[in-house]
């Protein structure tokens, strides 16, 4: 293992569809209209429907995970939402080491949309195994 | 002013605990989770992926007032702190709390902001994780 600050991780591209709001709805438990409902989502004033902020936090943990694989624990995941996504667009998760400490290691995460605008912005520890 | 007044109720509530409520970690929705968001690692079927948490007990509970605020509810971040892993068969306990509300002025207008705060036991009696949500009327 030799992880260096400023190292990104492989990152992973999502195609989020509507259908797939929905199953993720049903998985969750989260039937907030505005994630499948184009007629309420656009009545308050939403381009129409769009992803769950917990989707994309769904994918950063896979960004994550999929990099991290045995070799350690996540302790803490982190996600703030900046900006809203609609499905039919492509979704890039990206992430970057930003701190090494013996075992501990820091992590700087993103969701771009198609336009490279960052619309989830966040973080994770993670504790290598020795 | 009727928005200090939704602000105002929601402040009573900051640091109550509400009733908690237990869940099983049944493999057929570990399944679906990890189907919906689209990770075919197969490590989930057997735990818990980092998100899964907020789809076996609810990180926030419905407040009423706050929708007399706005138009509609955002989601404006999560945090998670990880202590132990989940795995199938466990049976989670979680307890939530509103843990801060308070109003920010931006360039669409003024937001309301409630912090929710959920702490997550298994059938051990040990928390395994800890779960930060913020909710945004616009």
């Amino acid at each position: 293992m030799n992880l260096k600050v400023g190292d990104e991780i492989p990152e992973l591209v999502k195609h989020p569809t509507t259908r797939q709001l929905v199953q993720y709805a049903g998985a969750q438990g989260d039937f907030y209209e505005i994630h499948y409902d184009q007629d309420y989502a656009r009545s308050i004033g939403l381009p129409g429907v769009i992803l769950h902020g917990l989707l994309k936090a769904g994918f950063l943990g896979q960004l994550v995970t999929d990099w991290l694989g045995d070799r350690g624990t996540l302790k803490t995941f982190e996600v703030s939402y900046r900006g809203l996504d609609v499905p039919g667009k492509p979704y890039r998760c990206r992430g970057k080491i930003t701190k090494v400490d013996g075992r501990q290691v820091e992590l700087e995460v993103w969701g771009e949309d198609e336009g490279g605008q960052r619309t989830t912005v966040g973080s994770a520890t993670v504790e290598m195994a020795s | 002013m009727a928005v200090a007044s939704v602000l105002e109720r929601l402040k009573v509530r900051i640091g109550v605990d509400r009733p908690a409520t237990s869940a099983t970690v049944e493999a057929g929705h570990l399944k679906r989770f990890a189907e919906a968001i689209g990770d075919p690692n197969p490590r989930w079927l057997e735990e818990a992926p980092p998100t899964f948490l907020v789809a076996l007990a609810p990180a926030s509970y419905h407040v009423p007032e706050a929708e007399e605020f706005g138009k509609g509810w955002l989601n404006g971040g999560n945090r998670f702190e990880y202590l132990e892993p989940v795995r199938v068969g466990d049976e989670i306990t979680a307890t939530t709390k509103l843990a801060d509300a308070y109003e920010k002025s931006g360039s669409s207008g003024t937001l309301l902001f409630i912090i929710f705060e959920t702490e997550f036991k298994n059938q051990h009696g040990r928390r395994v994780a800890r779960l930060r949500g913020t909710a945004i009327r616009r």
